[in-house]
Parts: structure tokens; sequence; C-alpha cells
């Protein structure tokens, strides 16, 4: 994917409108939570914002005396980890079956990316009552089972983006060497797709540490942050929520832009094969 | 997705085609690990609960027997149930609609008039929140909407109301707001995809024989995008009908959703009725998506990713 300005020149004002709209979309997904963030500044009990000479981690620190919070975040941990653990590898194969397939290719795509749109609850609901009849217990691994399923379509586009750039020339010349189909995947493609599988690997992560709807019916006696979070804001808020939620969305944030970096970084390092554009 | 691929890679050489073909039965192990998870862990369980929705309640043991019944179907046109089913769909088309409108022009500055630095940038900026806590961005919208919120300070303090705004928040509005601002990517991606397959060469040429940005922007570049739009719409609508915490978070006082009335339904362990709802939902969502690729042919907007 490649943009270029394609229009240039006088554009009767589209230009100022396509960037207001543009604005105006980019502040209702920001706005409300920098606010957030402002907020959870506030050293008083009371909502609002204050002058920033009396900005205070108060909330912050209060959050290390919380032990449910300690629990929650363990368990979310574990089932993040183990979530991208599985879904890194599986859509790295997915991926690799997609290039390696003639027919039905679409298909296969289609099938990988409908789990995006089983809704939460649903994919919760029908995971459990099946997990019940299989007589699983609810527990990390039960969430860690409905999170795969749930991740998979993104792990799988990630690493089909950076296996796109992995040229088949490249691939063939190894062989033509005397590399095998394996000491070519591991020598050549591998080390090429080494930032997509990262990335894969965080948004995985990321996308399981968040989730909610499925880890509703899928947890046993132990919470995973979003259980925690959505009982705490529904209680009469103490100030710690918002701490804590500053936390999540400064570290969220903050490592999807450094995977972004990543990814942007790669392409523009990566040398270019011939001058001009391919058009498809 | 920001990443830019530069260089297609559909095997021109000669002689690689077939190397792939022969190797079909790799293509096929490869695809077992992902189709086990999405037979197992997505097919079988909607499948058995499509099954278990025309069992009955077994009051013994607090979950199922093999009775077969259609009751579970029929309970779907009591207590409001069929309204709620309605109100769902409409709040999602009209999230998705809210959302389009706002996606259009924002892709199009993506696609049509951003240089690849800044276009990398929009769509990092449009995909960043995506990837964090939804919850967070939901109920920071309490702060902002709320009656000491950002919004009524402003408006009292300039005087152009002397109480609080109260329909801002625990209310429709507030519900459609969060949704919009959380879905927004889902309308954005397929249409920057989208947008990413026009010839620049059709552009120049109408460019060159005097079309104006607007006559370009509505003869040539909007038919284009077209499928993109649909889609992008398509996908805020699904993923809108199946969201629940907005509307928690949000919604004013016995607001409900579909996802909401599965939980409810299930405080009472009624098992078969809430397997009859969603698959009922599964159902018709699955048909729409199929219509729509159908029509569309929405695995080839990938093709814009270079895969």
């Amino acid at each position: 994917m490649s943009f270029d300005a394609i229009v240039r020149g006088r554009t009767s004002g589209g230009r100022l409108l396509f960037t207001t709209i543009t604005a105006l979309s980019l502040a209702i997904m920001y706005a409300p939570v920098l606010y957030l963030l402002l907020a959870s500044l506030n050293p008083d009990a009371q909502l609002g914002l204050v002058p920033p000479s009396r900005y205070s981690l108060k909330w912050y620190f209060a959050l290390l005396d919380d032990g449910r919070l300690a629990g929650a975040l363990k368990e979310s941990a574990l089932v993040g980890l183990a979530t991208a653990a599985l879904a890194t590898p599986i859509g790295l194969s997915a991926a690799l079956a997609y290039r390696a397939m003639t027919r039905l290719r679409g298909v296969f795509l289609l099938v990988i990316l409908s789990a995006m749109f089983v809704p939460g609850t649903i994919e919760g609901l029908g995971l459990s009552a099946t997990l019940r009849v299989v007589g699983l217990a609810p527990s990390w691994v039960t969430i860690a089972i409905g999170h795969l399923l749930w991740t998979l379509p993104f792990a799988a586009v990630v690493s089909l983006i950076g296996l796109s750039a992995v040229r088949p020339s490249t691939i063939a010349a190894a062989r033509d060497l005397g590399a095998g189909p394996i000491r070519a995947f591991v020598d050549i493609t591998l080390p090429l797709m080494r930032t997509n599988l990262i990335s894969s690997f965080v948004f995985a992560f990321l996308l399981s540490l968040n989730e909610q709807a499925r880890a509703y019916y899928l947890a046993g006696r132990q919470n995973t942050l979003p259980l925690y979070m959505f009982g705490a804001m529904n209680s009469g808020a103490s100030p710690t929520i918002y701490a804590f939620s500053g936390t999540i969305i400064v570290v969220s944030v903050a490592v999807v832009a450094l995977v972004f970096a990543g990814l942007v970084g790669q392409q523009s390092r990566r040398p270019r094969q011939a001058p001009g554009k391919t058009s498809y | 997705m920001v990443a830019e691929i530069e260089e297609r890679v559909v095997p021109h050489e000669p002689g690689l085609r077939e190397s792939v073909d022969a190797r079909w039965p790799a293509g096929f192990l490869l695809a077992l690990p992902s189709l086990a998870v999405f037979v197992g862990v997505g097919f079988i369980p909607l499948a058995l609960i499509a099954t278990w929705s025309f069992w009955s309640f077994d009051p013994d043991t607090y979950w199922i027997k093999p009775a077969w019944s259609f009751a579970s179907y029929a309970a779907l046109f009591e207590n409001g149930r069929a309204t709620v089913f309605l109100r769902t769909a409409g709040l999602a088309a009209l999230t998705a609609t809210a959302s389009t409108l706002l996606a259009v022009p924002a892709a199009g500055l993506i696609g049509l008039l951003s240089g690849p630095r800044r276009a990398a940038l929009l769509l990092a900026l449009f995909t960043i929140p995506f990837f964090t806590s939804g919850l967070v961005r939901a109920f920071a919208w309490r702060l902002v909407l709320g009656r000491q919120g950002i919004i009524n300070n402003a408006l009292m303090s300039l005087g152009i109301v002397v109480t609080p705004v109260e329909w801002l928040l625990f209310s429709d509005f507030a519900v459609l707001l969060g949704m919009v601002a959380a879905y927004l990517p889902f309308a954005i991606v397929p249409i920057v995809l989208a947008f990413a397959r026009i010839e620049h060469s059709v552009i120049r040429a109408s460019q060159d024989l005097g079309a104006g940005f607007w006559t370009v922007f509505a003869t040539i570049v909007l038919p284009l995008v077209l499928p993109g739009i649909v889609a992008g719409f398509l996908f805020v609508f699904v993923v809108a009908v199946g969201t629940s915490m907005e509307i928690q978070l949000l919604g004013g006082a016995g607001a409900s959703s579909i996802s909401i009335m599965i939980n409810d339904v299930l405080r009472v362990v009624n098992f078969p009725l809430a397997f009859a709802i969603a698959t009922v939902v599964i159902t018709l969502l699955t048909v729409l998506i199929i219509i729509a690729n159908r029509a569309l042919r929405l695995s080839r907007l990938f093709e814009s990713l270079g895969i």
C-alpha cells in the first residue's frame, strides 16, 4: 500500500473540509481520554481539572497498595502472554498457508478473518457452555482459549503484510544455492519478518489484555483487569480508577506507537527493488 | 496495517507458480493450526449452542436436557425482546452511518491528499486507539459528558445554560458518541484500502480533461471506493451489534442491547433462550457478510495490502 498525494493543486475547499472532518474525528477519539488523563492528576477527591501547579501522582501511588488490582494484573498478564505466544506462530502459519495456496485462498482468508466479527458475548457464551460440557473448569486457560480466536485474525494479517515483503525470488535464490525449504524459511523468511512477528505478538497481547466480553464468561474466580475495572467503574468510582485507566491507556498507546514506528522504519530501510511504481 | 508495501510480490518469475503449485500439501498443512482454532474454538461452540437452543431447561441440573422444543424461539417475541433486537440494529445502523460519514473524508485525506509520511501518521493515529482499552475510552466519556463534566461546566460558565444539560450522559446520544469514537477505525481501514487501489492515471486523465476536484471526487473516486465504503459501514454495524460496554457505561436506565439481554437471560439461568438469541444474531450476521462478500468481493480489498 502506498500513498502519493494523487490529487494535487486546487481542491475548491475539499482539502479544508476533509482536514476539518479528520480533525473532528481524531478529537472525538482522543479528547475524552486526554481529559481523563489530566483529571487523574487532580489530587482532590472531586472530579475535575486543577491548574498544572497542583498536578499530583497521588492516585497513581494509591494503586500500588491495591491487592485486588495486583491479582487481576497477574491474571491478565498470564492470559495475554499465553494468547500472544499461541496466536503469533499460528497466525504466521496461516499467512504462509495463504501464500502457498492457489485455490480457495479468498475463502481461507475470509474464514480466518470472520472471527473478528463474532460478538464477544456470543463467543464467550458458546465457548463457556462447550467447555462446561467438556469439563474444563474456568481459569486463565479458558480465557486464553477464547482470546486465541479473537486475536488470530489480527496476528494473521500482520504476518501476511510482513510476508508480502519477502520476495519469492529471494527464497528461490536460497533454494538454488542448496538450502532446503526449512533452512530457507529459518535463514531468510524469519529474519525478514522479525518486526512483523514482534508486532503480531504485541498486538495479540494488547487485544487480550483489554478484552472484556469474552473474559466475562470464561474467567474463573480470579478477575482479569477489564473485569476488575468494569466493576470499579460502576461502583461509585474512587479516583484511583482514573489513575488506573490513565496507566492502561498510556502504556498501551506507547507500546503500539513504538511498534508502528518499528514497522514504518523497517519499510523505509528496505532497499527498493526498482525505481518507479508497480501498478496493481 | 500502517506498513506501506512498496514492492508488490506476486510471483512474476516464470516457473515460480508451478513450484508453488507443486507444494499444495504444504499449504494445506500450514493452514491446519488456524483452521483447527477456527473449527474448535469458533465453529463447534456456535454449532453446539445452535443445537442446544432447541433443547429445554433442566431444573434438576440447572443446565439443559435434550427435550426438543421451539419454546425459546417463541420466547424471542415475548417481554419486548423483539424490540431490543430492533433497537440494537437501529443504534448499530446509526453508528455505522455516522462513522462512514466521518470515515470517507478522513480516508480521502489519507488516500488522496496526503504524501506517504502524513498518510502513515494519520492511519496510525486512527488505528492506535483500537489496541487500547475500549472500556477506558467509553468510561472517559462519562467525565466529559457528566453533570460536572467539562461540557456542562463550560456551558454553565459561559451562561448558556443554568442547570447542567442532563441528556448528554446516560442517553442514546452518549452511547452513539462512544460507539462512533470506538468503532471509527473499522470504517476507515477498508475505505483507505479501497483508496489505495485507485489508479493514479485515471485521476490524472480526468484532471487533464479539466475536471475540478469535486467532479473528480464525485464521478471517479466515489464509485471506485464504493465497495470499501459499504465494507466500512458493514464492519462498524456488525461490531456495534455485538457490543455492550458502551451501553452499560453510557446508556440510560433500562437501555438494553442484544448482548445485555443475553447476560440478563443467563442471570435467570435460561440457557436455551440465551442460545436462541445468540443463534439468531450469528445467523443474521453470517448471511449479511456472505451477501456483502458476494456483491463486493470483500477479500479483494486486502489486495491493497500487497498480500
